[in-house]
């Protein structure tokens, strides 16, 4: 649905954007993270047919951004970090000046219908302006799907979004995604994109870094285990010493202390450490393998991005 | 016939929604009605018909100069704001935008300068006559009037939206307006005194076509200039 194809795009010597290459298929969420300057929206800008791309291409739905930037536009819907609505329309006729700008049929039916679908049809007749901050999300959310658009572009949409309204976002951009939509997720929250995003594009200065599902990246790195005993740490690290794990003392939750240790044996090591443990009479109370969150696989890899 | 679409949601929602816009209008209206009361030294003859044309002439020029300031202002506001992404990322031509916007403020601008023209002419009616007015100031003419607004508001409205959408802020838009209209007014000042040594209509015809050059000349660099790179880059 969306493939992107060796794209660059340079602004005067700046290269925003250096031959990146990635999918977002239908019925997926794709989110593209990597930090500020990376070229995340500069590559959803020219997804969307806004930005041209200095070299490569990128095929939205088959349709060619450099040949067909019009068609590719009325097959994407943007929804930008800021609403950016006119303040001084009514909802319902927002909704409906952008249904006509789509070519919508009965633009004002529409209007109606998705004033519903987000829980606004009571406001359809109130400004704007008089909006809050998560109901203008929502008007900007709805205006992105008044041509109901195969691909969606979001680029950070919960930002500044109190957490009960994000969750409602998230909820919703989920729905989409049963509905077959190709969803491209730009975000710096890489809480949300792990709850919600099936595969993960990271850019680390205009070229992805690591393309992954968003469990394959998270399982990726050495597997890592915690041990909780009961007493000092003192006699468990010197427990461990011979085993030469590296295990580095946590800090005590629940008046339980902790050593955490990495290993790419854990068949083998793991009970051989827990013997060690019982032996140095160390009331051990759990062993837990430890769940890497996107957060750290994400950091590995801007590290190793880095060099 | 999507440039409509934008211009009459300018027209409807931000024109005459926008109390500032509004009180502009209203004092770029009312000055030349002021001229027009305070000028009490128009001597009989061909002087003081010039004076009398002069004074209509300044009933159109005075609203076209608020319509350049208004053109700049709003386009860089969108950018501000932000609102112009979303009609970046619509299925319209480049082009539409910048005709939808410059029609949306030329038209407004061009009822307040029919107003003005028509109640100069019954103020000026009143204080000079109303045979000599009419004489003076014909239907042609002032048509003639009403077709240099229109050329000189498209011309100066579409250079203010080229710049307007190269520059970020609206205080830099309000400065490049303030540039065209004080040159706007130099031009006027340089055809008036040129107006009052030529007898006959040739100095409007000349002024005419110059604008018509310019109008041409400015739609077609707008229509190359402005692009939606050029744009959201400067966003």
């Amino acid at each position: 649905m969306i493939d992107v194809q060796h794209l660059s795009r340079r602004f005067g010597d700046v290269v925003a954007l250096d031959d990146a290459s990635f999918q977002v298929q239908p019925g997926e969420i794709v989110a593209l993270l990597g930090p500020n300057g990376a070229g995340k929206t500069t590559a959803s800008r020219i997804i969307g047919g806004i930005l041209a791309p200095s070299d490569g291409d990128v095929l939205v739905d088959g349709l060619s951004v450099r040949t067909d930037a019009d068609r590719v536009r009325a097959r994407c819907g943007f929804v930008t970090d800021q609403p950016s609505l006119y303040e001084r329309m009514p909802l319902r006729v927002y909704l409906g000046f952008f249904a006509r700008l789509y070519d919508v049929r009965d633009p004002d039916a529409r209007a109606v219908a998705l004033a519903k679908l987000l829980g606004l049809d009571d406001v359809l007749d109130k400004r704007l302006g008089a909006f809050s901050r998560g109901m203008r999300q929502k008007v900007a959310i709805a205006r992105a799907l008044v041509h109901d658009p195969p691909v969606l572009l979001l680029d950070e949409p919960a930002t500044a979004l109190d957490p009960e309204m994000a969750q409602t976002l998230r909820a919703f951009i989920v729905s989409l995604r049963a509905r077959h939509r190709a969803i491209l997720l730009t975000t710096h929250d890489l809480d949300e994109a792990q709850r919600i995003a099936d595969r993960v594009v990271v850019l680390f200065r205009g070229r992805v870094a690591r393309i992954g599902g968003t469990q394959e990246l998270r399982s990726g790195g050495r597997p890592s285990f915690r041990v909780s005993f009961a007493g000092g740490a003192d006699a468990a690290l010197a427990a461990l010493a011979p085993l030469a794990l590296g295990a580095t003392v946590l800090p005590p939750e629940n008046g339980l202390s902790t050593v955490r240790f990495e290993t790419d044996d854990p068949a083998n090591i793991n009970p051989r450490a827990l013997r060690a443990l019982l032996d140095a009479n160390v009331r051990v109370i759990t062993v837990a393998a430890e769940e890497r969150t996107l957060e750290d696989a994400y950091m590995a890899i801007l590290a190793e991005a880095r060099g | 016939m999507k440039w409509w679409l934008i211009a009459w949601r300018e027209i409807r929602w931000e024109v005459f929604l926008d109390r500032a816009s509004l009180l502009r209008t209203a004092i770029f209206v009312l000055v030349p009605m002021l001229l027009i009361f305070s000028n009490r030294s128009i001597g009989p003859g061909g002087a003081g018909d010039i004076a009398i044309i002069g004074l209509a002439l300044q009933s159109v020029l005075f609203p076209s100069l608020g319509g350049v300031a208004l053109i700049a202002a709003t386009f860089t506001a969108e950018k501000e704001n932000g609102t112009i992404v979303p009609l970046l990322a619509a299925p319209i031509r480049d082009f539409d935008i910048v005709l939808g916007k410059l029609v949306g403020m030329v038209i407004p601008v061009m009822v307040s300068c029919a107003v003005t023209l028509t109640a100069a002419y019954v103020l000026a009616g009143f204080r000079y006559g109303a045979e000599r007015v009419a004489h003076v100031l014909t239907p042609e003419l002032l048509f003639a009037l009403l077709v240099l607004s229109l050329l000189y508001v498209v011309t100066t409205g579409s250079i203010a939206m080229i710049v307007a959408a190269r520059v970020r802020s609206s205080r830099a838009a309000q400065q490049i307006a303030g540039l065209v209209i004080a040159l706007s007014i130099a031009l006027f000042a340089t055809l008036g005194f040129v107006a009052s040594q030529v007898a006959g209509g040739w100095p409007l015809l000349a002024l005419g076509l110059v604008l018509l050059a310019f109008d041409v000349a400015a739609l077609e660099v707008a229509r190359r200039v402005w692009q939606r790179g050029e744009v959201i880059g400067r966003i």
